[in-house]
């Protein structure tokens, strides 16, 4: 009993999320352990290149959605702009009518072009969701599934339901398949200056400040003189933006505009922000968090797709630590804040 | 049986540092309307709270038919026999009345409902109550008042022994109010003994057979009302002495008009109309539903309102943020909801009304922002380990002077404060009342908005009485104040 008062005494002394941070990282540092000495041929440079090649989507994506929870809202339809972001960015530089079929023949702009193009029609998706959720004030999840259907029908009309892959400039592919080092890639240069980019504005400035003092009290902080509506609208256009470079060098990266990319990558990038220990109640956490927490789902993947369990299987090992892992958080945190 | 359906020996209820409720003793006649009357404060709601299983008492007996009666939930003091018609009614709107008077208590056979004896004899009573409300009906489409007539059908089919009603005429029309009365004087027929709480007198003298007067957490006096001789009667008991320990009048006076509101109106507010001067204390006191709170917020900008307010001579924006700006702060009612960030640490606190003096171009200077922290601390003498710690963690008292800290960071020039000691202790309200008078006395404007009498009378140096959304009277503060006349007034009287 003494020796635990002790420990909470010193360890109140770094805050509940430097504790959540560090926490969760020993967990990552277990779990690369376990996969190490478990399964073969992990712990080999290009397998681990891989993993971080493969993270750098998903944490693009988190950066935006991880600002938005922090604040108290959702934002779903990150899935559905990454593929409508994937099959615009191949539409837009496509060669004009140079194929037979429809699905040969786009806009014939430069790649430069496409790219701005595409990422503007994306904020118009974010800025459907500023209107929807702070103008006509719709429950957050249900206004940004909304848009992601809306979001994921537009690519599948453009890719009329496939993929749009002939007549590609030959810069199209050059984000995703240009390395540095093993598979370490351009995808991953953009991760890190965003990445960076987004802790200055999160623990530096006054805009990072307002994120986790609308997410701690939406009241107290409209009264305080806060425009919650302007900050919230500018997060909505931020992570639209976020998931339209996501989808971008995601299209990149297959070498098409496929508008089945991006399926699913909405709950991933919650998933991997809550598991790192950003709390869906708003007010606590990190980008930080969601790196943390997806390398701990992309070793998890990897982990089980090696040791060569069936899809079915690998899907409930994933259910299972996922729920453990967020389960232990709590129990920490509870037992730090008694 | 005996006459009395509810004895009440020698009740007490202590917080920490308040007796709420100090050896309380009086008895309910049977099928009678028994009114329970004091000011905010005097005990009243930890009393009903305690009737209803809310609270636990510390010490005391209390007797139900000539047996000992203790709830620990609303639903187990319904099961007993004692039914509330609370403030914010319990019915579904979404059901409808017939569903509503089931709810909880169906009868199903294989989960599936079954028409039974029960919703006849509930259809019954409220026809009894009052035929005009169609049970089919979608109960969100029914005012107020007879959404309140289904609560006390389902209390009386249920046989209820007694009904407390909390101030059931706060929130519904003249016409429905007489309706309602002529409900309650019948109620005694069918078997039902009524509490009946109210900030309005006059209603006491019309619709009481006896009533309790309660001060201070004491008992003052049960008497019939009949035997009461009028409303100023009531009110000496209600207030006993007010007396003006405090107030300084002050010695220069400035005449310059900082803040002048012409006729602002909206759904709870009328045609209000006032100006505060530079360094001038103002006072607005009013009961429960009198319109402090919906003032204080609309002059701020958190509430919509019609009309105009100068501020320095121009046009004051409609939103906080532009209130800020100009100079004006709020301390609001709600201390943990509306005003500090309770997850948030001291430090992170302080600051949050005037960012841009600890940041350049955007970017925090966190040296800065932590000597402001620790300034203010010393300077409010707000008791904590370090300005790390989570607000959540500070008494109540502390909390609000991390409110006063964050608008006095704000550099403003009019403060609004709603409720400014509400909920914390005696040694913490001096302080607030100093740091008040400090400000006043270094030239800034304060409008203090409070439902306790002598908060307002010690400290102010100008008191507006509101009553249901209007200013009644205006009254310059002296030693020759009448407590009495303000209650008389604050209470409905001319």
């Amino acid at each position: 009993m003494q020796s635990l008062e002790k420990r909470n005494t010193a360890g109140s002394k770094i805050s509940n999320l430097t504790f959540v941070n560090l926490a969760m990282l020993c967990v990552l540092a277990v779990i690369f352990i376990i996969a190490s000495l478990v399964v073969p041929r992990f712990f080999n440079i290009n397998n681990i290149s891989n993993l971080i090649a493969q993270q750098a989507e998903i944490i693009i994506l988190s950066i935006g959605v991880t600002f938005l929870l922090i604040s108290g809202y959702f934002d779903m339809s990150v899935g559905g702009i990454i593929s409508m972001a994937a099959v615009l960015s191949a539409f837009f530089c496509q060669a004009q009518g140079a194929a037979a079929s429809d699905l040969g023949s786009g806009l014939g702009l430069s790649y430069g072009m496409a790219i701005v193009l595409t990422l503007i029609c994306c904020m118009v998706i974010g800025a459907l969701n500023a209107f929807l959720v702070v103008k006509l004030k719709v429950n957050s999840v249900i206004a940004t599934l909304g848009t992601m259907a809306l979001a994921r029908g537009i690519a599948m009309i453009v890719a009329k339901g496939a993929q749009r892959i002939t007549g590609l400039p030959p810069e199209f592919k050059a984000i995703g398949q240009f390395t540095i080092i093993g598979t370490i890639n351009l995808a991953v240069v953009i991760m890190l200056v965003l990445l960076v980019a987004a802790l200055v504005i999160e623990n530096m400035t006054v805009f990072g400040r307002r994120i986790y003092l609308i997410g701690a009290n939406r009241v107290a902080a409209h009264l305080s003189g806060i425009k919650v509506g302007k900050q919230i609208s500018l997060l909505y256009v931020v992570s639209a933006f976020l998931a339209g470079v996501a989808g971008i060098v995601m299209a990149s990266r297959f070498n098409a505009g496929n508008c089945a990319l991006g399926t699913g990558y909405e709950f991933d990038a919650l998933v991997v922000t809550v598991l790192g220990g950003t709390s869906i109640f708003g007010g606590f956490g990190s980008v930080t968090c969601a790196v943390v927490g997806a390398f701990i789902l992309g070793i998890l993947s990897t982990s089980v797709n090696m040791l060569g369990f069936q899809p079915s299987m690998q899907m409930l090992v994933k259910g299972f630590v996922i729920i453990t892992a967020i389960l232990a958080l709590r129990f920490a945190l509870d037992k730090r804040n008694v | 049986m005996s006459d009395n359906v509810l004895e009440i020996k020698n009740l007490t209820k202590v917080f920490p540092g308040v007796r709420a409720i100090d050896d309380v003793s009086f008895d309910i006649r049977r099928n009678t309307v028994h009114c329970l009357v004091g000011e905010n404060g005097a005990g009243k709601s930890t009393l009903i709270k305690i009737l209803t299983g809310a609270y636990a008492r510390t010490s005391g007996t209390i007797l139900l038919n000539g047996e000992e009666y203790a709830a620990h939930n609303p639903k187990e003091a319904k099961n007993k026999g004692i039914s509330t018609l609370f403030q914010e009614l319990n019915v579904v709107d979404q059901l409808t009345v017939e569903e509503n008077l089931t709810l909880g208590i169906e009868d199903t056979k294989f989960g599936f409902l079954q028409k039974s004896v029960k919703i006849k004899k509930m259809l019954e009573v409220l026809k009894s109550i009052e035929p005009s409300i169609n049970p089919k009906q979608k109960v969100g489409r029914l005012s107020v008042a007879k959404k309140q007539i289904i609560e006390i059908a389902k209390a009386v089919a249920s046989e209820a022994d007694i009904i407390i009603m909390d101030e059931p005429t706060a929130a519904i029309s003249e016409g429905e109010i007489r309706r309602l009365f002529k409900i309650i004087k019948n109620l005694r027929e069918k078997n039902v003994t009524v509490i009946y709480i109210s900030h309005r007198l006059d209603e006491i003298f019309e619709l009481g057979d006896n009533v309790t007067v309660m001060r201070d957490g004491k008992h003052i006096e049960t008497k019939p009302v009949a035997e009461v001789k009028d409303r100023s009667e009531l009110i000496r008991m209600m207030i006993g002495k007010t007396v003006i320990e405090s107030y300084i009048p002050k010695d220069t006076k400035s005449q310059e008009i900082l803040f002048e509101v012409k006729g602002i109106s909206n759904s709870k507010l009328h045609d209000i109309s006032f100006d505060v001067k530079k360094g001038e204390i103002v006072g607005f006191y009013g009961l429960v539903g009198a319109g402090k709170t919906e003032l204080a917020r609309a002059v701020y900008g958190a509430d919509k309102y019609d009309g105009e307010i100068i501020f320095k001579g121009s046009k004051l924006g409609d939103t906080p943020s532009k209130a800020i700006k100009a100079g004006i702060v709020l301390v609001p009612e709600e201390r943990r909801t509306e005003g500090v960030f309770t997850i948030l640490t001291i430090r992170e606190n302080i600051p949050i009304m005037n960012m841009g003096k600890i940041s350049k171009a955007g970017f925090l200077n966190n040296a800065k922002e932590r000597k402001i922290a620790g300034e203010y601390i010393k300077k409010l003498n707000i008791v904590t380990s370090s300005m790390e710690k989570e607000t959540a963690k500070l008494s109540g008292g502390n909390q609000q002077k991390v409110v006063f800290s964050k608008c006095l960071f704000a550099d403003a020039d009019l403060l609004i404060l709603d409720e400014p000691t509400r909920g914390i202790d005696v040694g913490a309200k001096g302080e607030i009342y100093s740091i008040i008078r400090q400000l006043s006395n270094e030239g800034k404007s304060i409008m203090m908005f409070s439902s306790e009498l002598p908060e307002i009378i010690n400290n102010c140096d100008r008191i507006f009485l509101l009553y249901d959304g209007r200013v009644k009277a205006e009254i310059e503060n002296g030693t020759d104040i009448n407590g009495e006349m303000i209650i008389h007034i604050v209470t409905g009287g001319e």
